[in-house]
């Protein structure tokens, strides 16, 4: 799958949110796209998936079966869990055999007789999890799926993620979180400043590889550095506030 | 093509259940109540009919947008990524199908009220009709819904302009103009709806086809 001289923009006179993107994805690819709140990860994974039309450039050669699952599930609709992705399943042409299964992976069992509208919003995105993964997709674009998860189902994910590259699905997700870093073979892609830019990928790394690096930063400024930070690949936990001339003793 | 239909359920399951079908219905039947106050006398089966078709247009076409914007804008692009532009044919057909209900409840409520039965002929032309009307209601339904005029206040003025255009402009003879809605009603009231029937045809359908086509285009940067 290709994506040639992507660009986009959502109005004639909105500002670019892409321009002149480019990325080829090969089956199998699990691709990890990050960037700072607002640059278009969303708008990008919406471009993969075929929900909206480039106004430049294309995507080319998208495998027939995309799976979708949007970074907020629309739970705002009148039907149980279990009527709903049967109606999905149906739309899929795949047995409703495929929602058992789905539903004990994702720990959604016990949710399947209830009203959608009255989920949480981690039960409501493992509904959306779900419906994504019912027809095998050759293409899964997943938008921020960890976010609200249990941690039963936070570890589960990388593995289902896994299967599906493993089967030659292409699978594409944004995440903050991080939880995808220690995936073999994650390919990282940076959204920022209306282009798409390869990372490096995460090295096979031993505990050793790591080291903690302590940061003292203005706190107006911590947010947006830990953010940065986080887009680099480190895992960032900020701590609390400290003077700065504690911070300048501490570095003494 | 099952994956259409599928989808299509789905949408008509989520406007039913919603309730948002109710409000075009309770609209419909106050339009009947005050229509079929008194019997339609003999002799006036074939204007009664056009008479109801021309005046469902705007029901059916709140009844489209209702079905079409049911659904939240997130579980759109669920039904896109699983079905591509086959969405759209999906959307059409839902609306269309509750469209036909609504039309048939129509068509019950006129047979209920003729003072005289109608012939076979007059019965059919009353059954095209309703389905011309369908086809009018749809389109300006489907061109007022929320991904073409995402402002609700917008949209209910656009569509309450789009039939009166429709009113206006068919009385003043333009019948190639748009949807010629009071042409049927002349027509029928004349006596020569039955005659110039072909033609009527042609005309009624040629600004929904426009009209659905403009919408397909549209939706391609609207999903």
């Amino acid at each position: 799958m290709r994506i040639a001289s992507l660009s986009f923009r959502y109005g004639r006179r909105a500002p670019w949110v892409l321009r002149d993107a480019g990325l080829v994805l090969d089956p199998g690819d699990v691709v990890e796209v990050t960037g700072p709140n607002g640059t278009g990860k969303s708008t990008l994974l919406r471009l993969v998936a075929g929900l909206l039309r480039p106004v430049r450039g294309s995507v080319e050669d998208r495998p027939r079966v995309v799976g979708y699952a949007p970074e907020r599930f629309p739970a705002d609709q009148p039907f149980t869990v279990a009527s709903y992705l049967r109606h999905m399943a149906a739309v899929r042409r795949v047995s409703t055999d495929a929602i058992g299964r789905w539903s004990e992976r994702l720990g959604m069992d016990h949710l399947l007789g209830q009203r959608l509208p009255d989920l949480s919003k981690g039960s409501a995105h493992k509904v959306g999890l779900a419906q994504a993964l019912l027809a095998e997709p050759g293409l899964l674009v997943l938008d921020e799926p960890f976010a609200g998860l249990d941690a039963a189902t936070r570890a589960e994910l990388p593995t289902i993620i896994e299967e599906v590259g493993a089967r030659g699905g292409i699978v594409m997700v944004s995440d903050h979180q991080g939880d995808l870093r220690a995936f073999p073979g994650l390919r990282r892609c940076e959204v920022r400043d209306r282009a798409v830019r390869e990372l490096e990928p995460v090295e096979e790394t031993g505990e050793s590889a790591l080291t903690v690096l302590e940061v003292a930063v203005t706190a107006s400024r911590a947010a947006d550095l830990a953010e940065r930070l986080r887009a680099e690949g480190c895992t960032v936990h900020v701590t609390g506030r400290i003077t700065a001339r504690a911070a300048g003793e501490a570095a003494g | 093509m099952t994956s259409v239909i599928a989808l299509a359920r789905f949408r008509v399951a989520g406007y039913v259940a919603s309730h948002r079908a109710l409000q075009p219905l309770i609209g419909l039947l106050a339009l009947l109540a005050i229509l079929y106050a008194t019997a339609v006398p003999a002799g006036q089966e074939i204007a009664a009919t056009a008479d109801s078709a021309a005046m469902l247009v705007p029901v059916l076409a709140w009844a489209a947008r209702g079905l079409l914007d049911t659904e939240p804008d997130e579980q759109r692009s669920v039904a896109l990524s699983a079905l591509g532009p086959r969405e759209l044919v999906s959307g059409l057909l839902a609306a269309f199908s509750s469209l036909l209900v609504l039309t048939a409840v129509a068509e019950a409520a006129l047979l209920a009220r003729l003072a005289a039965s109608p012939t076979l002929t007059v019965l059919l032309a009353g059954v095209w009709l309703h389905l011309l009307s369908a086809a009018a209601g749809l389109t300006l339904g489907a061109l007022t819904s929320r991904p073409i005029l995402p402002s609700p206040a917008v949209s209910t003025i656009a569509l309450i302009l789009g039939y009166l255009s429709m009113l206006v402009i068919s009385l003043a003879g333009g019948r190639w103009l748009t949807v010629p809605v009071m042409g049927w009603m002349r027509d029928a009231h004349h006596g020569v709806l039955l005659t110039g029937l072909p033609l009527l045809t042609v005309q009624s359908v040629l600004w929904p086809a426009i009209g659905l086509a403009a919408y397909t285009w549209l939706r391609r940067t609207r999903p």
